[in-house]
């Protein structure tokens, strides 16, 4: 391709999204030329995922102009972004099931005459561009006999054949095998053929070497750089770009841990984990540090009993629970990741949601004991520090670190001694999470095992006695934490790198 | 290999239960006619009954049969697109009273025919604008027209008489009857072929309409459905409408079958109209669901309820048609189980 052939498609000019408290992106400029994956990397919080709302209109940004196409772009929704020539395949997919593959490709753009389908080359179209990306699938076939990786690639093909040159692609590959992932590959490689820019977004660092034409790293909001990544010395520097000189708050020894196994996971199996074996000791907080995806909820949910798996867990020298009641009857809490759906009740209030997990405990021959439920919840909000005026307050209006915090208090009230966090500060601000990070230092001080579950490294590094690094369903390494841990090994691990050097 | 071979035997599986997704209502009716047929024999000995397939029985089975084979097919497509309405028995009583009111001060038939569809449409659109405008969950707010139309309906009627009808110094114009009853062609009323006709119109809509695809987009995702650019909140606020019109069409046909304009007459069709959609295999949850296997639905539950009467005691039939959902919601359940295999 000629000099003169690369014209610029998308261009953001000091972009900046402020939220209260938080500059999420900050005056982030760069541009992207036409026919090339373009990928999007940085850690989790660098900005990336506000800076793609920008781009498909469901955020508008505090201050900063973009263009595409050469026309000032200023969407407001998925619908105007596709019309100026941008279409997102978001992570959630959306085509609807019930329809055929080419019922869904021309779903919204069919030509029409008083509502009835009139003949048109729409069809031949949209067939056409679908045999061009991935001729194996049948556009006379139902989507819901197809596979998510099929799916994707219908998904895409509307895209390309609405007449979108720049598609956004955030972590196709999640839910896909090895197998889809190659074709998904082929298929963005004719889509760059065929003159339209890949936006590709993964935290998957080989997938960025193998795909992409030129990468834009973000940090803490910020623009790092924009080049092309035949440029860029391999993972090492890659890494090095996404995490700059950050300081990570520094961890030190409580010294307390005890001998004792709380809890002994061997060999756990389920569809996305592969032979997971560890254990956690009296007084010890573990964490699973790995991507989104990489396996930490589905180690906590099979502790928890929540999922089915195959393998043995020993608890306390008896096996664990199978089930959420029986983990809970056992000594086993889960603090899950979705506060709001999966912790809370939040239309109710705090005194509420206190006992829920044990009301066996507050509960007199089938009648509830109001009084202890009181001192109880009372007690917690002293405890854990939870800014309220009463325990009274419905818990949809506490802030997201005080919800975390009743949270927490639930599983306390259930008298666990083992404590699975996951994603224990998500959404939640900068002080209340150091007051979180104090509380479950705390129950570890007072003998309670904790495995923390998160994508946080900082969060990890700062409160974890032993951290399991995570990648693709497995445990690669268990790491001892201490002031000498070598972090870009860490995101090495955690990014696919052993598996590359394995190969 | 052994992957292969999963793939194969998944696509098998796949292939029997299309085949039974899109077959099985046809082999429902046929084992009802025949069960019914079979069952000829005054077995109960109470009163005279004859055989099912008698062709007066056939016959008295269509005619009566034209409301519910009107609002099948409007009725799937609104249940399609993930939404409901209950409130169509209320409003065929409404409108059943409206068209008697009509006919009874004067008003010639055609005149009387259309300003009842227009009565339908108008309260069709009243449950679009409650569901889509003021966003009220479906089941809420066609629970609250039901009783609303109803209410009307009741209030229409004089006090002490029970219906429209000849009575007064007013007489029902000799026309009334017709619609419903006089054989026009194979010896059955207009009612029963504007019926067909209807369900034909919306087979076409369903297969080569734009209403009936958005209908299937909007109950299968509405996320993708707006992301296409489809305006979810018209195609349903559409079918709201066109089920108001079905509705009054089956109030036009009971009200002159019965020659009266009776605010009741309507009672208990939701449940009826839902029983023949599911029958038909429609999904409960939307995306799914044919015109056609909701009108053979409603031929078999209409076969039941009337072909037992020449068969079995009244007090049988409740629970035979209760056996019939069970049945229905059993399949439709294994059916689209099945279908999600892959």
């Amino acid at each position: 391709m000629t000099e003169e052939q690369k014209i610029s498609v998308l261009s953001v000019d000091g972009l900046t999204k402020d939220y209260p408290g938080v500059r999420a992106v900050d005056n982030v400029t760069f541009s992207i030329q036409n026919s090339v994956v373009h990928c999007l990397v940085g850690e989790n919080g660098a900005g990336k995922s506000t800076l793609v709302k920008m781009l498909t209109g469901a955020l508008a940004p505090t201050t900063g102009a973009m263009t595409v196409n050469g026309k000032t772009y200023a969407p407001t929704s998925p619908q105007e972004a596709r019309v100026s020539g941008i279409a997102t395949l978001f992570q959630e997919l959306h085509v609807v099931n019930e329809l055929t593959v080419l019922e869904n490709l021309t779903l919204g753009m069919e030509k029409s005459r008083f509502g009835f389908f009139v003949k048109s080359d729409l069809e031949d179209r949209v067939t056409q561009t679908l045999a061009t990306i991935e001729p194996a699938i049948d556009p006379a076939a139902r989507v819901s006999t197809l596979s998510v990786a099929q799916k994707q690639i219908v998904e895409i093909a509307r895209a390309a054949s609405s007449g979108a040159n720049i598609i956004i692609m955030d972590e196709p590959t999640a839910a896909l095998s090895e197998r889809e992932v190659e074709r998904l590959f082929t298929v963005i490689r004719r889509l760059r053929e065929n003159n339209v820019t890949v936006i590709y977004i993964s935290h998957k660092l080989d997938e960025i070497f193998e795909l992409g034409d030129t990468v834009t790293v973000m940090r803490d909001g910020k623009h790092i750089t924009t080049c092309p990544l035949s440029d860029v010395d391999g993972r090492a520097e890659l890494i090095e770009m996404m995490i700059g000189r950050t300081v990570f708050q520094s961890y030190s020894p409580r010294g307390k841990i005890g001998d004792k196994v709380v809890l002994k996971a061997e060999g756990l199996n389920t569809k996305l984990l592969k032979d997971v074996s560890f254990d956690i000791k009296e007084g010890e907080i573990i964490g699973f540090y790995g991507l989104v995806g990489a396996g930490k909820t589905e180690v906590a949910r099979a502790l928890f009993g929540a999922d089915t798996f195959d393998g043995k867990v020993t608890f306390h020298g008896k096996p664990g629970g199978r089930t959420p009641k029986e983990a809970i009857a056992k000594g086993i809490a889960l603090v899950p990741e979705e506060r709001r759906t999966q912790g809370l009740f939040t239309s109710l209030t705090i005194r509420e949601n206190v006992p829920v997990m044990n009301l066996p405990r507050v509960t007199q021959n089938g009648v509830f004991k109001a009084e202890d439920v009181r001192t109880a919840a009372e007690a917690f909000v002293t405890q854990l520090g939870i800014a309220t005026s009463s325990i009274e307050k419905h818990t949809e209006k506490l802030s997201g670190g005080n919800q975390q915090k009743v949270v927490l208090a639930k599983c306390l009230f259930s008298q666990a001694d083992l404590l699975l966090l996951d994603e224990p500060t998500r959404g939640v601000d900068v002080g209340a999470k150091t007051e979180i990070y104090e509380i479950i230092k705390d129950l570890a001080n007072e003998g309670n095992a904790v495995a923390v579950f998160s994508s946080e490294l900082e969060e990890v590094l700062g409160i974890c006695d032993r951290v399991f690094l995570m990648f693709d369903g497995c445990l690669q390494e268990e790491i001892e934490n201490g002031p000498n841990v070598d972090i870009a090994h860490i995101l090495n691990v955690v990014t696919g790198g052993q598996d590359e050097d394995a190969r | 290999m052994s992957s292969q071979s999963k793939t194969a035997e998944l696509s098998v599986t796949s292939g029997a239960a299309n085949f039974l997704r899109n077959y099985y209502i046809y082999f429902v009716l046929v084992a009802v006619v025949a069960l019914l047929s079979l069952a000829n024999l005054d077995q109960f000995a109470l009163f005279e009954r004859g055989n099912f397939l008698n062709k007066r029985n056939i016959i008295n089975i269509l005619r009566v049969s034209a409301p519910i084979l009107v609002v099948a097919g409007a009725f799937t497509l609104l249940m399609v697109s993930g939404y409901i309405d209950l409130s169509i028995g209320s409003t065929m009583g409404l409108t059943a009273v409206i068209y008697a009111m009509l006919a009874i001060n004067g008003m010639p038939f055609v005149p009387a025919f259309l300003l009842t569809m227009l009565a339908g449409a108008v309260l069709g659109a009243i449950n679009g604008i409650l569901v889509v405008r003021l966003n009220i969950t479906p089941v809420i707010a066609t629970l609250i027209t039901l009783s609303l139309f109803k209410g009307i309906a009741l209030l229409l009627v004089q006090d002490g008489v029970s219906a429209i009808k000849s009575g007064g110094g007013l007489k029902m114009p000799a026309w009334f009857n017709d619609y419903g009853r006089d054989g026009v062609f194979l010896k059955l009323p207009a009612a029963f072929w504007v019926a067909v006709a209807v369900t034909l119109v919306l087979i076409v809509v369903q297969n080569r309409g734009k209403l009936g695809k958005y209908a299937a987009a909007t109950g299968g995702n509405p996320t993708a459905a707006k992301l296409s650019g489809i305006n979810t909140g018209r195609t349903v606020f559409l079918l709201y409408v066109i089920v108001g019109v079905t509705a009054a069409l089956a109030g036009i046909a009971r009200s002159s079958f019965m020659s009266l304009g009776d605010p009741l007459s309507g009672d208990g069709m939701e449940l009826t109209a839902i029983l023949v959609v599911l029958l038909g295999g429609t999904a409960f949850s939307g995306g799914e669901g044919r015109v056609l296997r909701s009108f053979v639905g409603a031929l078999i539950i209409m076969a039941l309820t009337v072909g037992m009467l020449t068969i079995v005691p009244a007090y049988y039939q409740t629970l035979v048609i209760g056996a019939a959902l069970l049945t229905a919601a059993a399949t439709n359940h294994l059916v689209s189980q099945k279908g999600k295999v892959s």
